[in-house]
């Protein structure tokens, strides 16, 4: 989606308690709220949040569309059956990061039935951001996703959806304007970007050994990315026998990602799985390749207790010095 | 084309014992099922797991023939159900074997141990059609039991169906056993001397672990086959088939959906496919 020339609407004073009444009847709503203990979380709440920018959470809401585990089918010895209906969710304040890394997963999974049913149900609200130090967003060059973007005075539709939403709210909307989406304007250092062929070049470097060297293979980096998506698929058995498969986040980092029956291990050491989540984040995969997938949301920088930087790989390899 | 996540309901229709380790499965499934060589399903055992697993004959309606090798978890649990038992069945997955590659053409299949499996598949196409000019096998296993369907193939091959070369890389038994075809002791590529190839009119398709495709590929491009005409069926840890859980990407590509069958020419573009 092209941002410039969205919709725009100036809003009267009490729209956001009426928005917040004519969604009450049929969503939850989710925000971040930081907690006592200064961490920022995604979570369910009562009524939509006053202040549209409470930053980051540290688990993004890839959370509510690929939960860390979700049943795929279960099986009662007879049939197959699909998992329950999924609640409808309104989420507040996502920035724009995450809004860039939500168009992505919605491209990786344009044919999953259980994403896209989950999707259907999620009504997306953008806010604006504060960008703090770990920040290396690019805001123009992604496209986003998502259906309305709010500001204490203004509000955008992003999607149809948002603009059905709106319709039903005209009497609290002032005015259309024409004017951008508020992005983040002093981004501490953009994410850094690499050429494919210099990537290519670089298997046998020794950069991707020293590293990896301190890397504890815990996998937080993966975890907390907005763009990470592997998965594993686990089966268990109820009391009554019921048995369900669900689908649980899984990570490049575990040693068993890519080691198949008889013990062959298609990548090996950390230098490898490191290498593997580089690429994935520079380059993407698949039919997206050729896009990063990163966002530039920071959480992995965040999050890493040996603070490994993807960034940092790549001005190395860009300044030849591996 | 059967659900992308949940599967079918299947039977379990009959067992045939290969060797210790290796049987021959039929699965009746519930829906007709489309499946072309070199396409791969998942089976599932409900609260156990699922693997993938290609079909080593054609796919007829319903009926399904794997063979399958006992090779861990799932497929030790397999094993262990009885005849008529209820399983799930996904797929297909995957691009398969272009058949129009062997039109006219001599066909060199290559074979290593159980990657015999999706070649019987598409052996079984080939003679169905009988569109190709020449059909030469070579196919090697650890023993001499461990030729799966060794007497189907010397019969195709005494009804010159088929231009059959085996090899075992370990004699012993072999001089026990009766044997109305030659068998080399030897690794499977060292066959290839025995052979004059017509390269430029030849496809060839090759089957087996990473390390046979390490040797293999290289080996018949330098004999003059050439490259987009050399192909290998890719193993990796597939979980979904779809494209999302990144198992199997390599190189950047997603294994399950653009193969598991590439040509050489496209495997030299993917880092690390043969490692
Ligand atoms: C395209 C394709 C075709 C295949 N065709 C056949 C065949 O015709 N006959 C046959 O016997 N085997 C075949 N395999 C290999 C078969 O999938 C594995 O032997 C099987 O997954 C082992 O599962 P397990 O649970 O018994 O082993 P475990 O080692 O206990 O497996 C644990 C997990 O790893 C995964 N896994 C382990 N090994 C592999 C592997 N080699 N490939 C993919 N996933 C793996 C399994 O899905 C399982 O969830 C094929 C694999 C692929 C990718
Ligand atoms: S790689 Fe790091 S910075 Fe980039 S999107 Fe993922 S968590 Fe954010
Ligand atoms: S968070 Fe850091 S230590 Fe943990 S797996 Fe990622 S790079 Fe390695
Ligand atoms: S098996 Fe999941 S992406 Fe290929």
């Amino acid at each position: 989606m092209k941002d410039t020339h969205l919709p725009c609407f100036r809003i009267k004073p009490d729209f956001y308690d009426a928005l917040a009444h004519h969604l009450a009847a049929d969503f939850e709503f989710w925000a971040s709220l930081v907690g006592a203990d200064g961490l920022c979380r995604l979570q369910l709440v009562a009524s939509p949040p006053e202040n549209t920018s409470s930053g980051l959470p540290g688990i993004p809401f890839k959370k509510l569309l690929l939960p860390p585990a979700e049943p795929l089918w279960s099986w009662d010895g007879k049939t197959f059956q699909s998992p329950d209906p999924q609640p409808r969710r309104a989420v507040f304040g996502v920035a724009l990061c995450d809004l860039q890394a939500l168009w992505y997963l919605d491209q990786v999974f344009a044919e999953d039935p259980l994403y896209q049913e989950r999707r259907q149900h999620l009504l997306i609200v953008g806010g604006p951001c504060q960008p703090a130090d770990q920040c290396r967003c690019h805001p123009d060059e992604s496209p986003l996703a998502g259906d309305l973007f709010q500001t204490h005075d203004h509000i955008w539709s992003l999607s149809n959806r948002g603009h059905a939403v709106l319709k039903e709210l005209a009497k609290w909307l002032g005015a259309t304007v024409d004017r951008p989406l508020p992005k983040p304007l002093q981004v501490p250092k953009p994410r850094a970007d690499i050429r494919e062929p210099l990537f290519r070049a670089s298997t046998g470097s020794a950069i991707w050994q020293q590293s990896s060297q301190s890397c504890l293979a815990c996998g937080v980096c993966s975890a907390v990315c907005p763009t990470c998506y592997c998965y594993d698929m686990i089966d268990h058995t109820d009391l009554d026998g019921k048995s369900t498969r669900q689908r649980v986040w899984d990570n490049c980092f575990f040693s068993t990602h890519a080691k198949v029956a008889g013990g062959h291990d298609f990548r090996p050491d950390r230098a490898a799985r490191l290498r593997f989540r580089f690429e994935h984040k520079k380059f993407g995969f698949g039919p997206l390749r050729g896009r990063p997938s990163c966002v530039g949301c920071g959480r992995c920088l965040k999050a890493c207790p040996v603070d490994i930087d993807l960034d940092q790989i790549a001005e190395q390899l860009n300044a030849g010095e591996a | 084309m059967l659900d992308q996540l949940q599967p079918h309901s299947a039977v379990l229709q009959a067992v045939a014992p290969l060797t210790a380790d290796d049987r021959l499965f039929l699965f009746l499934s519930a829906e007709p099922i489309s499946a072309t060589p070199g396409q791969f399903v998942e089976i599932s055992i409900p609260g156990v797991g699922g693997f993938p697993v290609s079909p080593c004959d054609l796919v007829k309606g319903k009926q399904i023939y794997s063979c399958i090798r006992k090779a861990g978890r799932v497929t030790s649990a397999l094993f262990e159900l009885e005849v008529g038992a209820s399983i799930g069945l996904r797929g297909p997955f995957g691009n398969g074997f272009d058949l129009s590659q062997c039109v006219n053409r001599d066909v060199l299949l290559l074979a290593g141990g159980l990657g015999i499996a999706p070649l019987r598949a598409l052996l079984a196409a080939l003679l169905k059609t009988e569109q190709h000019r020449q059909l030469i096998l070579l196919f090697g296993a650890k023993t001499f039991s461990a030729l799966l369907f060794r007497d189907e193939l010397v019969k195709l091959a005494k009804a010159h169906k088929l231009k059959l070369l085996l090899s075992v890389d370990d004699d012993e038994g072999l001089s026990h056993v009766t044997t109305d075809h030659p068998c080399r002791v030897g690794l499977v590529t060292s066959l290839l001397d025995e052979l004059t190839l017509q390269c430029k009119m030849t496809t060839a398709v090759v089957s087996g672990p990473p390390a046979l495709y390490r040797g293999a590929l290289e080996q018949l491009a330098t004999l003059g086959l050439p490259p987009e005409r050399i192909f290998a069926t890719l193993e990796r840890r597939m979980r979904c088939g779809i494209g999302e859980c990144c198992h199997c990407v390599t190189g950047g590509v997603y294994l399950c959906q653009e193969g598991p069958v590439f040509s050489l020419e496209k495997i030299r573009t993917l880092e690390g496919a043969l490692e």
